[in-house]
């Protein structure tokens, strides 16, 4: 039964709220385990649906539950470590919220009906938001109050969109169940004017929800309150469940022959959102919120790959995997120096490479991984992106592409030189520990691992998921 | 013959402008509850939805339930427990809202008027009361620096999507779903903003957003 898949974390996290903590952290181990497991039998096609009329394993939300899963491995070690050293209040509830928190992704992953997926992310707003809030400061009160309130409104307007996508059926008299599958099947027939609101408003919604400018207001606040485990999970999961909504009814846009339309705007909020990030970046007195609007701009790389197709396209699901992988990995990094500085002021920092050298080299590494050196996988797919661009011969929006990349870099390369090597106080409020500084260079391998290998199942999973964009790995 | 639904859409109508204009909390949550009444009530009085199935009957109730006396009910206490007894600081005067409301039909008119072309038939003042309902929540979460009145504007908002959902869907398909997501996204979304509400309260002693102000770049 495929729905196991996300059945579990939530029970888990459900009977996680009552139980002792020492207990409680078995289970996010053991659960994230489980998870890791059934997500390789839903892989291997072991598992099939009870109710296929709602949910269905599609290659790209495969593709998203898999990373999901496996990044939240890596994390759950820390995240138990992390909770050893700091005092966390209510940490049941933090338990409790992680898993439902996988729970809810992992549905919107497998969500074949437009309505199932679109209450699936809105539960991951629920249940994300706890883990927000969990420090209870003033700060954390603001960032969830932005958090809850702006994703609500893009949510509300997504479940719009999906009502003007349903019109679209209606309109024209077809009478096919509402799944992603069998709208695709009857694309050709749909109503295009209120498809092509249904995308506007699903793009909206969802972008919000993804981080793409303007919309992602909410995101460096809660990406720089949440606690570090909770953010590398904010940034490495959530951001591709929301992109999961905007590229299912971009590929209903495609089959129904309005794909210029939507890669347009793909390609538009894409750009934007590089600029954005660029922008902000560059003074940013904060590193965790460096890091977030370091996502924002990777967000945007990733719409701008599938708004451009072709070559690109198999660049920006490329670069959905490594983003993943090595943004997680700063996160945890950026948790080990906010523990050991205790401040998000870069200024309050410095001298990492000697304090922490453990810490300094994945942090070091991921920011090198997620600037687009190799050997990261980010390095392939920016370049994959950028010749689709070339080949599609798009060379403004490929210039100004290249141009955000170099403003992000010169932004986060001056504030990640303060903290690795200018001179500080030598006072360590926390040492680094192995359990939290392992599973970050785990991250940062799989990423280099995947790049010199990557399993034939994966990529012919990623081939299948572009196939039907027409994307291919040979331009 | 008086056409039942023509009359509840106008009722809704009014609850907007009332809305935009009202400087009392406790005055902005009652016409709240009346307007989750009249929203939910509105799919009876129209003629597809007339066969009505049993667990359709359910589900209005369900609705009228949620809309009208739970979230009013939440709101009201939270109103209660946060203890506001000053009236809504607005960044745009209500006045001034009030001749954005009228603003909002016209503009609602006109795009009602431009989809006419594509839509099943003899919905005009529903589509307009959706649109207006919509905007207004919008213009309300905007435009006003308390917490619960954004709360508000938020709720104003959902009710215009359900009204909007039940104006353009045919129900054959995905009734149950559809109003199932609405009734998961009002009843949520409300708690856990009480709850926040809540803590704003206890953090700053008072519940403006203006307060919220310590991140930014």
């Amino acid at each position: 039964m495929l729905e196991f898949i996300f059945l579990l974390p939530i029970l888990l996290g459900g009977t996680a709220m009552f139980l002792p903590v020492m207990l409680g952290r078995g289970i996010l181990i053991v659960a994230a385990l489980l998870h890791l497991q059934l997500t390789v039998m839903g892989w291997m096609g072991t598992l099939t649906p009870h109710f296929p009329e709602y949910f269905n394993s599609s290659p790209e939300g495969m593709l998203v539950l898999l990373v999901t899963s496996f990044i939240f491995l890596f994390i759950a070690v820390y995240a138990i470590s992390y909770m050893n050293e700091t005092e966390m209040q209510s940490e049941p509830i933090f338990i409790s919220c992680m898993l439902m928190f996988l729970g809810t992704m992992s549905m919107a992953t497998l969500a074949d009906h437009p309505i199932v997926l679109w209450i699936a992310i809105e539960a991951t707003t629920l249940v994300s938001a706890p883990l927000i809030f969990i420090n209870r400061s003033k700060e954390a009160l603001e960032a969830t109050w932005k958090y809850v309130l702006i994703c609500s409104v893009g949510i509300a307007l997504a479940l719009l969109g999906c009502f003007f996508i349903t019109l679209a059926m209606d309109i024209k008299d077809i009478d096919a169940p509402l799944t992603f599958s069998s709208l695709n099947a009857v694309a050709g027939q749909l109503d295009p004017t209120w498809l092509k609101a249904g995308f506007i408003f699903v793009m909206i919604g969802f972008g919000t929800k993804m981080g793409l400018a303007p919309m992602h207001t909410w995101l460096p606040d809660a990406h720089s309150q949440a606690p570090s485990p909770a953010s590398a999970l904010l940034s490495g999961a959530l951001l591709n469940c929301a992109f999961l909504g905007i590229y299912k009814v971009h590929t209903l846009m495609y089959i129904a022959g309005l794909g210029a339309y939507s890669s347009n705007i793909l390609i538009g909020f894409g750009l934007v959102s590089m600029l954005v990030a660029g922008i902000f970046i560059l003074n940013q007195p904060d590193y965790k919120r460096m890091l977030a609007y370091s996502s924002v701009e990777n967000m945007g790389v990733i719409a701008f790959g599938v708004g451009i197709g072709g070559i690109a396209l198999y660049g920006a699901i490329l670069h959905l995997i490594h983003h993943s992988l090595i943004k997680s990995s700063l996160f945890l990094s950026a948790g080990n120096i906010l523990l050991g500085f205790g401040s998000r002021l870069v200024n309050k920092t410095g001298n990492l490479a000697r304090l922490f050298p453990k810490t300094f080299v994945s942090f070091f590494a991921g920011f090198a991984g997620v600037s687009g050196f190799p050997p990261f996988g980010i390095f392939i797919s920016e370049l994959l992106i950028i010749m689709g661009a070339f080949q599609a011969g798009r060379f403004g929006v490929m210039a100004v592409f290249i141009f955000c990349l170099i403003l992000v870099f010169a932004g986060a390369a001056r504030i990640v030189m303060r903290i690795s090597f200018a001179s500080a106080s030598e006072e360590i409020l926390v040492e680094e520990r192995l359990f939290r500084v392992l599973p970050p260079y785990a991250l940062l391998l799989t990423s280099i691992g995947l790049c010199i290998w990557m399993p034939d199942s994966i990529y012919e999973v990623i081939l299948n998921t572009i196939k039907v964009l027409g994307g291919s790995f040979h331009g | 013959m008086i056409n039942y639904a023509d009359a509840i859409l106008v009722v809704i109508l009014l609850s907007v402008l009332l809305s935009l204009e009202s400087n009392r909390l406790i005055a902005l949550v009652k016409i709240m509850g009346l307007q989750g009444i009249m929203v939910s009530l509105v799919p009876l009085f129209l003629e597809q939805h007339s066969n009505l199935s049993s667990g359709g009957l359910i589900f209005f109730q369900i609705m009228i339930l949620v809309k009208g006396l739970l979230i009013p009910g939440l709101l009201y206490f939270a109103v209660q427990r946060v203890a506001i007894k000053r009236e809504v600081e607005p960044i745009i005067g209500y006045h001034a809202s009030l001749f954005a409301g009228l603003g909002m039909i016209l503009v609602s008119l006109f795009i009602t008027d431009k989809l006419q072309v594509s839509l099943p038939g003899g919905h005009t003042l529903l589509l307009i009361t959706a649109i207006t309902t919509l905007g207004a929540g919008l213009f309300l979460m905007m435009s006003r620096t308390k917490a619960i009145t954004q709360v508000i504007g938020y709720l104003m908002l959902e009710n215009g999507i359900y009204l909007v959902g039940t104006a353009l869907t045919k129900q054959s398909h995905t009734r149950y779903v559809v109003e199932f997501g609405v009734l998961l996204d009002v009843l949520v979304g409300v708690m856990i903003m009480g709850i926040i509400l809540h803590n704003i309260n206890h953090a700053f002693d008072d519940v403006d957003t203006g307060l919220l102000g310590r991140l930014k770049d």
